[in-house]
């Protein structure tokens, strides 16, 4: 490098897929000659760095990409757009490529954030072969999965409704099918993905446990393409390709289970003729580059599960449809080379229904969220020193708590529940800031307001609002801070604090989260939840980076936290916040993370020491107790080995403690039946749970130069047959006459050793 | 009896045998023994006070719970009945002693006697069955009234309090053919009703063949918070006994030739409390709930001291 004054200039572009277009989310630019001055790309692919003149080696480079390196005159500001190509991981020229990323560990300010690339959970071991995003992350100390099989989460202590998931910035409410054992998130259609599991930056707020940002594929701008795959649970379909040749390209993708639909026939005739079951999901993009200043994308999800029960001979019908849609429409912009803008316009909708009937009687009940969201944030690439990003969001949400209404005959009868509605909005700003070239600091701050707006009646005094009028109106100060200190090349410490305030709510009476789950906003009644998040961490890179270690230590307090009552019962007369309790909680734990990225094997470890619990004056006068998302010891190992470009094997080993349940202390007679009665709540835990899954991808034709090209995965769940415990169940005999009486407890497992196999395709226009 | 799981609502159960079907059935079974198990036991009370026609006399019930192991026989279930207790109601005017009665200790006639009132079979009644009662009828029974309980048992003092409400009754029944194939042997028993308005009601039902016991259904109770002060007719389901077989496809109908017996109660809002959390508790459960505590208005111990307010009819159902 050769400086001559220190006029600075600006060097800014997008970093894409050689191939499809794609931009590259997270692509490192790099000063050659001064490693460690680099930046990555943010959301839409577009870095902006600013030098002082002179002439500099600039490297681009991205995890599974071949690096590129250009040598740039910088006397005035230069837009530079680079585009990668994909390269095979073992390959030596991506090796350097993928050191930058590794370097991250090490060098950026960020704690407790891991970006997960698809490609890499297409290939693990899943059960029934069904690759999923949610189930990859559980796998990552820290976050734990709601339940054998589940794809619901819990990070940190965290309850399932205070993680931020965001599919193209659109929330999404409910992310599970089939009662949460499979993820609304179809592999196929997603690009990237990236979980903050502590040290929320203020550039998102709204929830105080984590977030998971997903982002969709915008479709190939060079060629066509059809991308699926043949399981035993569903299949999946994705085609691709330019709209305007590099400038406009579009993505559908559909996924689709089909077990039930084939046993149709066999139901004919029988009593359940009609009944059925299915899921859903179509993913959908399209985007247009008007010009390098402006461009434009649409996604849409769309997601269902339908349940149909039918009994002809009692004309009974039983309907339950619930799923979430989301649309967003998002518009980028830059000012200048060091000023990015996306402002997004967002909808999106959870209904959950029931309908049934026999006869002349019929009934439905309804929930949903509906939000619209307008948000605009700014990246301002100020110098070397300061990257700026500030903005503002706005939601309007509606939230329709439990419906019920019912007709016989000529009367019908109503809950008469209005939705509730509410404002929610925040600005915020954050300097990631380079102090020395040893003292990294990100800062933010982040202002939020939620107001609670009728038609209410209030619980609490009877006031009527009507519709529009302010009832209830909180605030938010959440500021947001951490800080890397570099000891050597190979070594940093970190630490940050986040404070979080959420504002809607979701209250489960399951361990996990169920569609019949009900989220609820901040009312008179419900104050929000408020959180806050200490967190620091030595990182260290071994062997010339292939090995990159850390370990975290966090703390985390909980306020207004919120339950059911010891003693809910679900009533759909009674207005649910009417059943919560409120109360406090706190987490800590200690993570250790090995991870090995590149070479023939590859892979991680990851284990956490964590105590989780609440307490709540309502249960037990406020005793300490551990919460359902407590897990005392949590081993994941997760290895890959590539032997050869036909064959890739991974295996993942799973060890935790077992959860903590409420146990029964005895039974009692009441109109001659046993009833059961229990113990102090989350006093006993189930047995420890392990597992060990295993799969094979075998590619026949790998250096194939056809447009097709197949792949097979073979996949193994629970491998040694481990029968961990699902839930238990009473067999309870009694007669009351005789005075005989048996009450058997029963463990049962229900995913036992299962094998899959799954074909996946790819077909590109040449 | 399956207490757990059995009843649970039709969707999760759905949902249920959806996942089991997908696990290739091969879901396994283990039996489970709790790591520690709770020997003590507590008091529990079971006692009505009722006021209408059909009404029973105050009876009350007092046990010990059972701890959690796997099998009681007679002689231990005879020995879960307390006796020696002292039980007695104040009814607003005067406080009433209860008099212990167990079973085997009476003459063959009046035992078979209390044994239907107390909705057992006496024919095959072979348990010691030891209750409180108010043998004379001492205690006025009317609706308006609070009712304070207090048992002293074992250097341990219970007590519950309860009213019998303002009854609403059913105004008329008429028999249908049930819904869906025709079938000339069941029948379904519509009811009209006019639900008293300004007051929140609670109400709880039982239904029994005549020759067999009064059963109330799976779900007993409810407000009127959805149908406050209206007039509507809607289908009264025969309850079944909790535990025995479910037939879909007699469920909830009554057999034509035969007697139906319904007992319409009205109660208060503690007895309502107490079974809607009982049945939600009992229906509920497995591995998509967490539990559910019992509500109760027994202070020191477990259990219902409930207040009804009683309206019996007889009616046959029609031969087609």
């Amino acid at each position: 490098m050769s400086a001559q004054n220190a006029k600075t200039f600006t060097l800014s572009g997008y970093i894409k897929d050689k191939s499809t277009g794609e931009t590259l989310i997270g692509a490192n630019v790099v000063d050659l000659e001064n490693p460690g001055s680099g930046t990555i790309t943010n959301t839409y692919g577009f870095y902006s760095i600013s030098l002082e003149k002179g002439t500099y080696k600039i490297g681009f480079s991205y995890l599974g990409y071949k690096d590129e390196k250009f040598e740039v005159v910088l006397d005035k500001n230069t837009q530079l757009n680079v585009t990668l190509e994909e390269g095979v991981l073992m390959e030596e020229v991506v090796i350097s490529a993928d050191k930058e990323d590794r370097r991250r560990n090490v060098e950026g300010t960020q704690m407790g954030t891991i970006e997960l690339p698809v490609e890499n959970i297409k290939k693990m071991p899943a059960i029934f072969g069904e690759t999923d995003i949610l189930k990859t992350l559980q796998l990552l100390p820290g976050v734990l999965s709601s339940g054998e099989g589940n794809a619901g989460f819990f990070v940190r202590g965290g309850g399932p409704d205070q993680n931020l998931v965001l599919l193209d910035e659109a929330l999404v409410y409910n992310t599970g099918h089939l009662l949460g054992f499979f993820s609304v998130f179809n592999t196929d259609a997603i690009k990237n993905t990236t979980l903050i599991k502590g040290g929320i930056p203020a550039n998102y707020g709204g929830r105080l446990s984590s977030v998971l940002d997903v982002q969709m594929k915008e479709g190939n701008m060079k060629k066509f393409g059809v991308e699926g795959g043949i399981g035993i649970i569903s299949s999946r379909l994705t085609a691709e390709g330019p709209i305007v040749k590099d400038k406009s390209s579009f993505m559908v993708s559909g996924r689709r289970t089909y077990i039930l639909d084939l046993i149709q026939p066999a139901l004919k005739g029988t009593n359940f003729e009609g009944t059925n079951y299915y899921f859903y999901d179509i993913n959908t993009k399209w985007n247009y580059i008007f010009s390098d200043k402006n461009r434009l994308y649409f996604s849409g999800y769309f997601g269902k599960d339908v349940l149909r029960f039918r009994q002809p001979s009692r004309d009974f019908t039983f309907d339950l449809p619930y799923g979430n849609s989301t649309g967003t429409l998002r518009w980028n912009h830059l000012f200048n080379q060091k000023m990015f803008m996306n402002m997004s316009l967002i909808y999106n909708d959870y209904q959950f229904e029931v309908n049934g009937g026999q006869d002349n009687f019929n009934f439905r009940l309804f929930s949903g969220v509906k939000d619209w969201n307008f948000k605009t944030d700014f990246d301002y690439f100020l110098n070397p020193r300061h990257n700026i990003k500030f903005g503002f969001n706005y939601t309007f949400h509606t939230l329709t708590p439990n419906t019920a209404s019912a007709t016989a005959g000529d009367v019908s009868f109503n809950t008469e529940f209005q939705p509730k509605r509410a404002h929610e909005s925040a600005v915020y700003f954050l300097d990631d800031m380079k102090i020395t070239n040893k003292l990294f600091m990100n800062t933010g701050l982040r202002l939020s307001l939620f107001s609670q707006i009728g038609p209410y009646t209030s619980p609490i005094d009877g006031t009527v609002f009507n519709s529009g009028d302010h009832v209830k109106t909180y605030g938010g100060i959440e500021p947001r801070w951490s800080l890397n200190y570099r000891v050597s090349k190979e070594l940093s410490i970190k630490g940050g604090i986040s404070v979080t305030t959420q504002y809607i709510h979701l209250v489960s009476n399951s361990a996990s989260t169920l569609p019949t789950d009900v989220w609820v906003p901040s009312t008179e009644l419900v104050r929000p939840q408020r959180g806050a998040q200490y967190a620091i961490g030595v990182f260290r890179n071994f062997a010339n980076d292939a090995f990159e270690t850390s370990i975290e230590v966090y703390y985390k307090d909980l306020r207004n936290q919120i339950d059911y009552a010891e003693n809910y019962v679900n009533d759909i007369s009674k207005d649910l916040e009417n059943s919560f309790v409120f109360g406090k909680g706190r987490a800590y734990g200690a993570e250790f993370f090995v991870k090995k990225s590149i070479g023939k094997w590859n892979g991680w470890v990851g284990y956490s020491l964590a105590r989780t619990e609440r307490s709540f004056e309502a249960i037990e006068d406020g005793r300490w107790y551990p919460a359902v998302y407590d897990r005392a010891h949590d081993l994941k190992l997760v290895a890959n080995y590539s032997p050869s470009k036909k064959w890739e094997f991974s295996a993942v080993f799973i060890y935790g403690s077992g959860r903590w349940f409420t146990p029964i202390r005895g039974f009692f007679f009441v109109e001659q039946n046993l009833n059961l009665f229990y113990g102090p709540r989350n006093s006993t835990r189930l047995a420890d749970y392990h597992r060990l899954d295993f799969s094979a991808t075998y590619t026949p034709k790998p250096n194939s130069k056809k447009a097709y090209q197949g792949s097979w995965v073979f996949s193994v769940y629970n491998m040694y047959n481990r029968k961990n415990p699902f839930f238990v169940n009473f067999d309870i005999e009694t007669d009351f006459n005789t005075g005989n009486t048996s009450i058997e407890g029963t463990q049962i497992t229900i995913f036992p050793f299962i094998p899959s196999i799954t074909y996946n395709f790819k077909w590109n226009q040449k | 009896m399956k207490l757990v799981n059995r009843h649970t609502s039709l969707g999760k159960s759905f949902f249920l045998s959806f996942i089991f079907f997908i696990g290739f059935l091969s879901s396994c079974e283990e039996p489970y023994t709790p790591s520690t198990s709770e020997l003590e036991q507590e008091i529990v009370v079971e006692g009505y006070v009722e006021a209408g026609n059909g009404a029973n006399p105050v009876i009350v019930i007092i046990t010990k719970s059972i701890p959690f192991l796997s099998e009681v026989g007679p002689e231990k279930f005879s020995e879960l009945f307390v006796k020696g207790a002292s039980v007695s109601v104040f009814d607003g005017d005067k406080t009433v002693s209860l008099i212990p009665l167990c079973l085997n200790d009476l003459p063959e006639e009046i035992k078979k006697a209390v044994a239907e009132a107390l909705n057992l079979d006496p024919d095959n009644l072979t348990a010691d069955i030891c209750i409180y009662a108010d043998i004379l009828n001492q205690i006025t029974r009317e609706e308006g009234r609070r009712y304070d309980l207090k048992v002293e048992v074992e250097n341990k003092i219970l007590t519950a309090t309860t009213t019998i409400p303002y009854h609403v009754p059913l105004d008329s029944f008429v028999w249908m053919d049930p819904p869906g194939d025709p079938n000339d042997t069941l029948a379904r028993l519509t009811v009209s009703f006019q639900d008293a308005p300004g007051v929140t009601n609670y109400y709880r039902y039982f239904t029994a063949e005549v020759g067999s016991g009064l059963v109330a259904p799976f779900s007993s109770v409810v407000d009127d918070i959805l149908f406050d002060g209206k007039k509507f007719e809607f289908p009264l389901q025969k309850a079944e006994r909790r535990g025995g077989d479910f037939t879909p496809e007699t469920f909830g109908l009554y057999k034509r030739g035969t007697t139906a017996v319904i007992k319409w109660c009205s109660i208060d809002k503690e007895h309502f409390d107490f079974w809607n959390t009982r049945d939600f508790a009992a229906n509920s459960g497995g591995p998509f709930s967490t539990y559910t505590r019992i509500s109760t208005n027994i202070k020191g111990g477990l259990g219902i001291w409930g207040g009804y307010a009683v309206s019996t009819d007889t009616i046959p159902v029609p031969v087609k």
